[in-house]
């Protein structure tokens, strides 16, 4: 933090690098928020709009279905990101310090990259043929005798979108761990055995504490992209889990940019309130230890 | 050994550790080539050593930090400790680099050990500050690991070791990252400590002033084995190995042919040159190749030349080391590094040289397998 601090008093290099990012972030992220708010409080008329101030976006969109999607969308994605670093906490702790560095690291970082670069929508999409009724699951379990009918929960279920959500999002949650863990001198953990405190208690201890800003990361992108996914929804839904993102499509496609714009907005407020809220949380339980996030925040 | 003040003398007390024949090797090379060694109580020890020769890895098998492959014995204070995880041996380690938590405070850092073993908040905040007024930090216990300096970190790192109040406290290096003046002054800091606290020290060190300065005992170390232990006035007088002189600092070791052994002095030919000096090693045989050691301040530039261990030299250029100039002579046994005191002496080109036999070591090569590359640190060519 404090090298930060006095790059700011830097040189003069330093300071048009930041003028310039902060000009970069002003146009590319903030103004886009702000015209999407602004859109959100006027009327569409076709194309164009309507520039009076108005709340009939809002009146619009908030109607029972529609507060039903968000609200799902805000369980499944909260239920697959704590899925997610249930899965990513473990496999990223044994990458970056129980793995010596050799082939099989080298592979299994690989192998976490890969994701990026695959459509989305192919790797979804064989989900369909082991989960279907005449998929493999289904087939193993009626040669089994487990369960002679077709098991049909399985798909087109809020467990099919589920399961179609953890694949994509595993690399998210786990680079932002393992750097944060590889980034922990090992020295450190030598230090907590040596002190007297067994493997568990040096990971609550020392290691969690100082993986908190990885832990942080990996939880916002995981569930922020996670929001506007519209894959696996989509494809394993089947029309019956509708998530936030089918609404905007929906939405745009009936030219309602005004409510696209509202609910785009209230997603937007509600990351916000929930950043605050996990924010408060942290500075009350690190307040007496004045940890990281103190740091971060000053 | 015979000078420790906490063993009163004829006290078969029990030594606080024990280790026989213990090996370790990473990946098929022997670090530990079957170390025994007992540790008394109250003891400042001291490992030394040039870079791999096991001493960081050794006690590294003392903390538990690494598991060695075989140990015939490992006691620490009665208890064997074979297979003993880190936390449930009674040690603690004062790290190279410190390994100071830096999401704790101070106070935070040193009571790690007793929220560990769930003492009560105010006993653990009077035994911090206790252990943080021992190591002279009184009025740090709420201040962050990032506004220490270097030194006051390595003194952290300390009352959060002795705060547990450890059977030994292992340090690995402790003063390496330390600079010059601040080195000189923790040194005398440790002895100070081991003192007060009366607690067992084991301490890990390539510099022989340091462990000459600190120890009770020293053993020196060579690729995996102790190549000599002993008291620092044993050790610095009395080099058992041609390795041992080297490391520990005898500017001139030359290798020659016994000539001639008695009880307390023997002659060797180096190179034509019958050389008298004082016999450190047992069992040397006329005929065996042997070597000689001289410090550089112990040969004199002679005025009379009629004494023994008679030398004539041709100097070479002399460098200037502030409180002394070291000049390297040519001579017939080989090239010899003299410390003159008065820097200005006007040296003729030709020179008589002599010392005392009782000023040059005279023993056995040491176990030839090791070869030189590892003195490098120290020794000077001269063959």
């Amino acid at each position: 933090m404090s090298a930060i601090r006095k790059g700011q008093a830097g040189t003069g290099v330093e300071q048009a690098a930041i003028g310039t990012i902060t000009v970069l972030w002003v146009l590319g992220v903030l103004l886009p928020i702000l015209s999407l708010l602004v859109i959100s409080f006027i009327q569409g008329k076709g194309l164009g709009f309507v520039w009076a101030f108005s709340t009939k976006a809002y009146a619009d969109i908030l109607v029972d279905f529609r507060i039903e999607i968000v609200l799902r969308t805000l369980r499944i994605v909260a239920a697959v990101t704590f899925i997610e670093l249930l899965l990513a906490f473990p496999f990223a702790l044994w990458l970056a310090k129980g793995l010596k560095p050799g082939w099989l690291k080298s592979t299994l970082l690989i192998l976490l990259v890969v994701p990026f670069f695959l459509s989305p929508a192919a790797r979804t999409i064989v989900w369909r043929s082991i989960l279907g009724s005449e998929g493999l699951v289904n087939i193993f379990l009626a040669q089994t005798g487990i369960s002679p009918e077709p098991v049909s929960w399985l798909l087109f279920s809020e467990f099919s979108v589920h399961l179609g959500l953890i694949g994509p999002y595993f690399p998210s949650m786990v680079w932002p761990l393992f750097i944060s863990f590889s980034l922990i001198d090992d020295e450190l953990i030598k230090a907590s055995r040596d002190l007297g405190a067994d493997a568990f208690t040096t990971l609550r201890h020392v290691v969690v504490p100082l993986a908190l800003p990885g832990i942080a990361a990996g939880l916002v992108f995981t569930a922020i992209p996670m929001l506007g996914d519209n894959v696996a929804s989509t494809l394993l839904g089947g029309g019956n889990v509708a998530l936030i993102a089918e609404s905007f499509d929906d939405l745009i496609r009936a030219m309602n940019y005004p409510g696209a714009a509202a609910l785009a907005s209230l997603l937007v407020l509600a990351m916000l309130l929930a950043f605050l809220v996990a924010r408060l949380v942290l500075a009350r339980r690190q307040a007496g230890e004045g940890g990281i996030f103190a740091e971060m925040q000053a | 050994m015979s000078e420790l003040a906490t063993t009163g003398p004829g006290t078969e007390s029990d030594p606080i550790l024990t280790l026989a024949n213990v090996q370790q090797s990473y990946s098929g090379v022997l670090a530990l080539r079957g170390i025994s060694l007992d540790v008394a109580k109250g003891e400042f020890l001291t490992l030394l050593g040039p870079s791999g020769s096991g001493k960081s890895t050794l006690l590294r098998v003392i903390a538990g930090l690494e598991e060695p492959d075989s140990a015939d014995v490992m006691r620490l204070n009665g208890h064997s400790i074979v297979g003993v995880p880190p936390e449930a041996r009674n040690v603690s380690t004062v790290f190279q680099h410190y390994a100071l938590f830096p999401h704790m405070s101070v106070g935070e850092n040193v009571e790690y050990s007793l929220r560990i073993r769930k003492v009560a908040p105010e006993e653990r905040r009077r035994r911090a500050e206790a252990a943080l007024a021992l190591v002279r930090l009184p009025d740090k216990y709420g201040r962050r690991i990032h506004q220490l300096s270097g030194g006051e970190r390595q003194r952290v790192a300390l009352a959060r070791s002795l705060v547990m109040g450890p059977d030994i406290l292992l340090l690995d290096e402790p003063l390496g990252a330390l600079d010059e003046r601040l080195r000189l002054d923790m040194q005398l800091e440790l002895i100070e400590l081991r003192r007060k606290t009366g607690a067992t020290f084991i301490l890990v060190t390539h510099s022989q002033e340091e462990a000459i300065t600190m120890s009770d005992r020293i053993v020196l170390m060579r690729a995996g084995t102790i190549e000599q232990m002993g008291s620092p006035r044993d050790l610095f007088a009395s080099p058992a190995t041609e390795f041992a002189a080297r490391f520990m600092g005898f500017e001139n070791v030359l290798r020659g042919r016994i000539l001639r052994v008695a009880a307390q002095d023997a002659e060797i030919d180096i190179a034509g040159q019958a050389i008298r000096g004082r016999v450190v090693a047992k069992n040397l045989r006329p005929g065996d190749t042997a070597f000689a050691a001289i410090r550089a301040e112990h040969i004199h530039v002679a005025k009379n030349a009629d004494r023994t261990n008679h030398l004539r030299g041709t100097a070479g250029t002399p460098v200037y080391k502030g409180r002394f100039t070291d000049v390297p002579f040519k001579s017939p046994v080989g090239d010899l590094m003299v410390r003159l005191d008065g820097a200005d002496d006007v040296l003729p080109p030709q020179a008589d040289l002599n010392f005392a036999p009782e000023t040059c070591v005279i023993g056995s090569i040491g176990p030839e397998s090791a070869g030189q590359e590892e003195t490098s640190s120290k020794g000077k060519k001269h063959d």
